[in-house]
């Protein structure tokens, strides 16, 4: 074996920071990196200008518990409270909280970078937030970002940072416990890379390819998912997982109703509708309140599906904040729903069931408040990450970006006394063999149908209402997948994305199963049928897991409290307020 | 008119429409030779001068009138004994 990188490689690039994924997230880390002196190479495995979850475009950005910038400890409460709704806390509080206590900062470097805060009249606009008793402050903007990715990658470009687009991560490389770079290919060329990083940046989008699109027809073939789907195949989970970083909460999942008609209508402004909610009827035409899951089931015994959502009720001005909605998130939704005749003025779009979707929010790569991604309790070095694909707190746009904004900004210091890294040349030799077998795999099987097969068991074996004889059936038939990698062919380099995404989502599968297995009671979003009852033991704990030593763990944990400097922080600003009010 | 709700079957049937806001910006795209997206931020910015969106009278007003039809929606529930609530940690 040789010692000599560029004998494996075709290209190796030695960099201060590697950022793996070319989302909002990544591009805001890569341009305020480049900002503060640092070499940057930024791998995106589609291309910068429209890649990830905005890359059609975002309508709202949902950074602030308050309009003044306030941050109580009751908005820190309420914040952590309404997560209650999938069942479970955040792994650790302390991540959100420092994302919501910057945001005007992160509004202010927003603007620097050439994304419009503001609309034409020079203000921005809060979204008026629904429902009687809520908070009426707590609020996000509505923005209007159809080109959010055009407009970051001219910033990026602009930066100098070295990108590379169509080029897809492989797996981090390690040396001694911490992450010194990563290997990828070029999936327009074939091209093996290795970089040498001192840090390791990854913002890699949300996993929701386990489970079927939300608009699930024309069937699994076609990607309808509502949010990128090239960036919600888990890549950063994946890669952090082998190399031995802890993925959590990876039982609990959110859930949606998958529309039969037009996959946008529930999604971000469209399902506040500034603050006027659809209407949910049966298919007799009853008006409901929007069923959970367990009415839902309720409503099925009772022969009241379908049921629809509609927006007849809404007013001339409601429907054309409906219309600007598409434009700025999903302009594709004005062809869809003319080509079909979806008019929302009378149509009633089809709630086809509940189901699992994406895993993200409380779920994915465990961090603490500093980015850092953690081995149990310890942060390993040279590893980082936010965004979707983080657990705690950095999801949405706006937390993708505040999160790589202000890794960027701490990175200088970081990076001081860092070593160089060092490369275990046995480790890019296998991860070269791993990334190119397919092209070598004459008349084999196509990606696709490896990835449908695994959705089909999540979607089949683990789903909505889990039990313990499906799940074990679900893991068995998982493992009899795992041969099939090797059969998967690739034509051209293009389709060793497909393949790669399939080993990265095996393992996801895998991760995810064990996890169900291991939760033994009902709780929120999570129902196991033969586990009715919430299990008070379990009450504000997660599952962490990890490979250790080639060995696979799974610990039940305790969520990380507030830091006292962050709960002094909060509740000197609430009695502040208290005096400021009572001034007034 | 009947009291009874209408059954979704009974009408909603798809049919031609056009989306207001598509067609100007589907116009201006062709009348400027450029893409469907360079031509959105303009026409997307004269179009929401037609809405009230800075009327924070007016939205509190629609905003409430819906609250308050989802309020009594959910009592009406709650007497049928329609309770769902998922289990939640303390």
């Amino acid at each position: 074996m040789t010692d000599d990188l560029t004998e494996i490689a075709d290209e190796v690039i030695e960099t201060d920071v590697l950022m793996i994924g070319g989302g909002v997230g990544g591009c805001c880390a890569v341009a305020k990196a480049k900002e503060n002196g640092l070499d940057v190479t930024l791998i995106e495995k589609a291309h910068i200008d429209r890649s990830g979850s905005a890359g059609q475009g975002i309508d709202h950005y949902e950074g602030f518990f308050t309009r003044d910038g306030t941050t109580t400890i009751e908005n820190v409460s309420n914040e952590d409270w309404r997560l209650g709704r999938y069942g479970v806390r955040y792994p650790n509080l302390n991540v959100k909280y420092r994302l919501y206590k910057c945001q005007f900062w992160v509004f202010e470097q927003l603007e620097k970078l050439g994304v419009p805060m503001r609309w034409d009249d020079g203000e921005p606009y809060w979204i008026p937030f629904p429902f009687v008793g809520w908070e009426r402050r707590k609020t996000g903007l509505r923005v209007h970002w159809t080109n959010i990715k055009p407009i970051l990658g001219r910033a990026v470009r602009r930066s100098g940072a070295r990108i590379l687009n169509r080029t897809m991560a492989i797996d981090l490389l390690t040396k001694d416990g911490k992450v010194v770079g990563a290997t990828a290919v070029n999936i327009r060329t074939g091209e093996f890379i290795v970089i040498k990083a001192k840090a390791t940046l990854i913002a890699t989008g949300k996993l929701m390819r386990l489970y079927n699109p939300e608009t699930p027809m024309p069937w699994k073939y076609k990607f309808r998912y509502h949010f990128c789907p090239a960036s919600s195949a888990g890549d950063g989970y994946a890669l952090v997982y082998r190399a031995g970083g802890d993925l959590v909460n990876m039982d609990i999942n959110a859930w949606t109703f998958r529309i039969r008609d037009d996959l946008t209508c529930s999604y971000g402004s469209f399902s506040l509708n500034d603050g006027v909610p659809m209407k949910t009827y049966t298919w007799d035409g009853e008006e409901i309140i929007n069923p959970n899951a367990t009415r839902y089931k309720q409503l099925e015994d009772e022969g009241k599906t379908p049921i629809y959502f509609g927006f007849d009720h809404f007013s001339e001005d409601s429907h054309k904040r409906l219309e600007v909605a598409f434009a700025d998130e999903r302009m594709l939704s004005f062809k869809v729903a003319e080509d079909r005749g979806f008019n929302p003025k009378t149509h009633r779009y089809e709630l086809q069931d509940l189901s699992p979707t994406g895993f993200y929010r409380v779920s994915g790569i465990y961090i603490d408040e500093n980015f850092r991604v953690l081995r149990g309790n310890k942060p390993i070095e040279g590893l980082y990450a936010f965004g979707d694909g983080s657990a705690g707190g950095t999801s949405g746009v706006a937390g993708a970006a505040t999160g790589g904004l202000l890794l960027a900004e701490d990175l200088p210091e970081i990076l001081q006394d860092m070593d160089e890294p060092e490369i275990d040349i046995s480790q890019v030799e296998e991860q070269k063999q791993i990334a190119l077998a397919p092209l070598a795999v004459e008349e084999g099987v196509e990606p696709l149908e490896l990835e449908s097969a695994i959705r089909d068991i999540c979607e089949r074996y683990v789903g909505m209402f889990k039990s313990e004889g499906k799940l074990r059936e679900g893991l068995r038939r998982l493992g009899s997948l795992k041969d099939w990698l090797g059969k998967l062919s690739a034509e051209t380099p293009h389709h060793i994305t497909g393949y790669l995404e399939c080993r990265n989502l095996l393992d996801l599968a895998e991760v995810h199963i064990k996890a169900c297995i291991e939760r033994k009671e009902t709780r929120g979003n999570y129902f196991r049928s033969d586990y009715p009852d919430i299990d008070p033991d379990m009450d504000g704990k997660f599952f962490s897991q990890r490979i250790e030593n080639g060995k696979e763990i799974i610990e039940l944990r305790e969520p990380i409290p507030l830091k006292p400097e962050y709960l002094k922080d909060a509740e000197e600003e609430k009695a502040e307020l208290q005096t400021a009010d009572a001034a007034s | 008119m009947s009291d009874k709700p209408e059954k979704t079957s009974d009408k909603h049937y798809e049919d031609k429409f056009e989306f207001p806001l598509w067609k100007l910006i589907q116009d201006r795209a062709e009348e400027k030779g450029i893409s469907y997206a360079k031509a959105a931020p303009a026409v997307v910015a004269e179009y929401s001068k037609t809405i009230k969106y800075r009327d924070p009278e007016f939205e509190d007003k629609v905003i409430m009138a819906r609250a308050e039809e989802l309020n009594e929606l959910g009592k009406k529930e709650e007497k049928l004994g329609i309770k769902f609530k998922d289990k939640k940690s303390k």
